[in-house]
């Protein structure tokens, strides 16, 4: 019923667009950069919270930033540049980092920022009971911050783990001045309570509504703000913000659906922009502990029963961007030679099929072997379905049926019952995609032998010793072969994974908007320093 | 003397009663609160452990069940697990927003209903009435929600696309709302006006020499208002059921929203909060609406 709503809304609104196409002129681009105004940014996601620390939502990154600033920050090569910091440096021995601070940088509430201000925040977030998941992953090798001298801390690790400034420059790194850390009433929810040093200042949040940010006039820091005031709306259903935005109610929205995109770029008036996540690329992990699975001619089988650019096509209408490997495409760590390499054979699926003893075939055309049916569950978390992938994994499933006669069944759950299944093993695909800046973060939590989302079942001393290999090292060329000879084993050697499409996030405005963009590396939409609105 | 308390016991135990039932659905929902706080992040023995001594979720469901009721007389309603606010804040914000919009949607809804019934009388327009009405009752919310958000807002500019500012972002969804809710009471209206001008009085009153309209609105009408009366109960299971799409499709802040995520991600304290305050208002209602008969009815009064 809904799924008939939403496509008759469509259809309104490409009505409503075409009229407008007619009758608007085109006016001119943003221009050179200008200060003052107020911009109002529709945004789909809703925050559960605004404490930096305990940030869980990609959707939520392009906020963070605004109010908030780390120690580093990435750059678009896969490296770190200071941000508070004016410098870092590594211990011989990668067990050590010394990290200069800025002077003159004050919190919104007149806190000095300084050494002991990053160890507050340190100690806060090792406190128990606040950041569980910062402490068990990011933190994990952190032994102790020093505090050198007020511009000087040393973050001692128990073993080298290139990963920590990956953390110091991630949201849950932000430095909090730690007056408000000890004095906020809602610290977990954070909100206007609690300060940071960014360009803008958060103060006021109106739940369900919107989240209000006025320039910070104190700042004296690399990004200041040209806005005065952004204001960014919760709309939570595409069509209203995309509606939204080409009635001028607000300039610039994130999240634009394959479905909504001619409508913005046959729009003269407005822009388009699209920027690929880091981290993992979407993708079908196939759970090896059990039958079918177990049997690597099955799992590739399934990938080459499957022609992913068809799939995708017919999903997103030409505007995903197709994964090879388990790591997206925009990340540094990406092996490129893996290409090309595999799936959309369906004869080969096939005699891959009869050589694993699937060879017959039942009454509704599914292969068997031994009276029973090749069938594999994938299921889906209600809460954490995005991106239509409830379609893709439907279309997914006729294909692999038209194709190769495997039986894919899909269910969609609440969360609940997917966590249950999942601890239980009552399936053999899972589904995920995780969009942490260094790649090497994601595939430590999905690919290691027992890690947290290892929903394979694959346990290897080998690949285990290269993940390490990965964290281990500073030097770029070293962990990009490193990641290399892990993307190759897990894709090529194991066929443990198909991977599917690039997570993308879009970015639609009017044209008198300028400076908008996405954040170096992590591929997500930019906060709003730096951004102008023409006259 | 002794009937008022008699009802406000009788409501003390529906309250409770409520709060009860939901406590036991969340419990035999699969998966537990701490799947919840975990989410489809992280997930290591290490973390759960910290959020199950955080929550104090280690305890038996039974002590948690009882150290709830006995917080909740006290007057605290506890912390949200997902939003780690107090709840009475999450709540307590959200309210004024949803009682607005739902206000303002029976307000029209029952004007809407009153204005029709009486209006289209004649065979024709009763037709094409009746068909509108059927229409509205069978179109989900969500779809007339876009409709008049494409046309009114999008296209003409008249009004807001979301938020709680003001009357101008007010009319849009609490038109939404209204519109199914007068489907529905213009119909059972309009068969109860039919029913009270069959009856032997409608022709006394006529015989009197009153006129068609004078016999409609002074003597059917009162009929015609006892059943829809009942439906008190009924429409305000509809308004906040609608108020949770209303609500996402017009960014408005509300309870609607804050259910359906308490609900999905079993945030206990928000739903136990917002299950005690429906069953409130329920109570309250039904007992406006016993009140209603007897300024309707005089021959209620009597017993």
């Amino acid at each position: 019923m809904r799924r008939i709503a939403t496509a008759l809304a469509a259809l309104a609104l490409t009505l409503a667009a075409a009229c407008d196409a007619g009758a608007g002129q085109t006016t001119a681009d943003a221009g050179q950069p200008v200060d003052g105004g107020a911009l109002t940014w529709g945004i789909e996601t809703e925050p559960i919270t605004f404490n930096p620390h305990l940030y869980a939502q990609a959707k939520a990154r392009l906020l963070v930033w605004n109010a908030y600033e780390a120690l580093l920050t990435h750059d678009d090569q896969g490296g770190y540049r200071p941000w508070l910091a004016t410098g870092f440096e590594a211990a011989a021995d990668g067990k050590a980092y010394t990290v200069t601070l800025r002077t003159g940088v004050t919190f919104s509430d007149g806190t000095p920022f300084d050494a002991a201000a990053v160890k507050a925040n340190i100690d806060q977030l090792r406190s128990p009971g606040y950041a569980p998941q910062v402490a068990a992953v990011q933190l994990r090798n952190l032994k102790d911050a020093e505090v050198k001298d007020s511009t000087t801390v040393i973050f001692h690790l128990t073993r080298p783990d290139v990963l920590f400034l990956d953390f110091l420059s991630s949201p849950q790194g932000a430095v909090v001045s730690p007056k408000s850390l000890k004095e906020a009433k809602d610290l977990k929810a954070g909100g206007p309570e609690l300060k940071g040093t960014g360009p803008f200042v958060l103060d006021r949040y109106v739940p369900g509504q919107e989240v209000h940010f006025a320039r910070n006039p104190s700042y004296r820091g690399e990004r200041p703000a040209r806005l005065d005031e952004v204001t960014y709306r919760f709309l939570k259903e595409s069509s209203v913000r995309v509606g939204a935005l080409t009635s001028g109610q607000v300039q610039v929205i994130e999240g634009v659906p394959a479905t909504d995109q001619a409508l913005i770029t046959s729009n003269p008036e407005l822009t388009f922009r699209k920027g690929l996540n880091s981290g993992s690329a979407y993708s079908y992990y196939f759970n090896i502990a059990h039958a079918p699975f177990d049997d690597i001619r099955v799992r590739q089988a399934f990938r080459e029963a499957v022609d992913v650019p068809t799939v995708l096509d017919a999903v997103y209408r030409g505007t995903a961007t197709r994964a090879w490997s388990v790591v997206s495409p925009a990340s540094p760590l990406y092996d490129k030679s893996l290409e090309n390499t595999y799936s959309g054979d369906a004869a080969k699926a096939n005699s891959l099929l009869d050589a694993a003893g699937w060879a017959t075939r039942d009454a509704e055309g599914f292969r068997t072997r031994n009276g029973k049916r090749l069938t594999v569950r994938l299921v889906q978390s209600a809460p954490f379905v995005r991106d239509r992938r409830e379609i893709l994994a439907q279309t997914v499933q006729a294909a692999v049926k038209q194709s190769a006669g495997i039986d894919l069944r899909v269910s969609v759950v609440d969360q609940g019952t997917a966590t249950k299944a999942l601890a239980d093993g009552e399936y053999e695909v899972f589904d995920n995609s995780r969009a942490d800046t260094d790649a090497g973060a994601a595939l430590d939590l999905l690919l290691h032998s027992g890690a947290a989302i290892n929903r394979t079942g694959f346990n290897d001393a080998g690949l285990d010793g290269l993940l390490a290999e990965g964290v281990a090292t500073s030097d770029a060329a070293r962990r990009r072969a490193t990641y290399a000879k892990i993307q190759q084993k897990v894709i090529t050697e194991q066929a443990l994974i198909l991977p599917l499409y690039a997570p993308a996030d879009q970015i639609a405005a009017s044209r008198s908007v300028g400076g908008l963009g996405f954040e170096p590396t992590a591929g997500v939409p930019a906060g709003a320093a730096g951004v102008w609105l023409a006259k | 003397m002794n009937a008022v308390i008699r009802r406000i016991l009788s409501g003390v135990v529906v309250l409770w009663a409520a709060a009860t039932a939901a406590y036991l659905a969340l419990l035999a929902a699969p998966g537990t609160t701490v799947d919840t706080i975990v989410g489809d992040g992280a997930d290591t023995p290490e973390i759960r452990a910290r959020i199950v001594a955080e929550w104090g979720l280690d305890r038996p469901e039974i002590v948690q069940y009882v150290s709830y009721l006995g917080r909740v007389a006290h007057g605290d309603l506890g912390r949200s697990y997902l939003l780690q606010r107090p709840v009475s804040d999450v709540v307590g914000a959200q309210l004024g927003p949803t009682l607005r919009l739902a206000v303002a949607a029976a307000g029209l809804g029952i004007v809407l209903a009153l204005v029709l019934a009486l209006t289209t009388r004649r065979p024709w327009a009763r037709r094409v009435s009746s068909s509108a009405e059927l229409v509205l009752v069978s179109t989900p919310p969500f779809l007339i929600g876009i409709v008049l958000l494409s046309v009114f807002s999008f296209r003409l500019g008249w009004f807001p696309v979301s938020g709680d500012k003001g009357i101008a972002a007010l009319v849009l969804p609490a038109l939404t709302l209204a519109l199914p809710v007068a489907g529905v009471l213009t119909q059972v209206l309009r068969d109860g006006l039919d029913r009270a001008l069959d009856e032997p009085f409608a022709v006394t009153a006529r015989s009197r020499g009153l006129g068609e309209s004078a016999v409609l609105v002074r003597h059917a009408l009162r009929h015609a208002l006892l059943p829809a009366i009942a439906l008190a109960g009924w429409l305000f299971g509809v308004l906040l059921g609608g108020a949770v799409i209303i609500e996402s499709v017009f960014g408005r802040p509300g309870l609607g929203s804050v259910t359906l995520l308490a609900v999905t991600s079993k945030d206990m304290p928000v739903v136990l909060a917002v299950v005690v305050l429906s069953a409130t208002v329920y109570v309250v209602l039904n007992t406006v609406a016993d009140l209603a008969y007897l300024v309707v009815d005089p021959r209620l009064r009597r017993s």
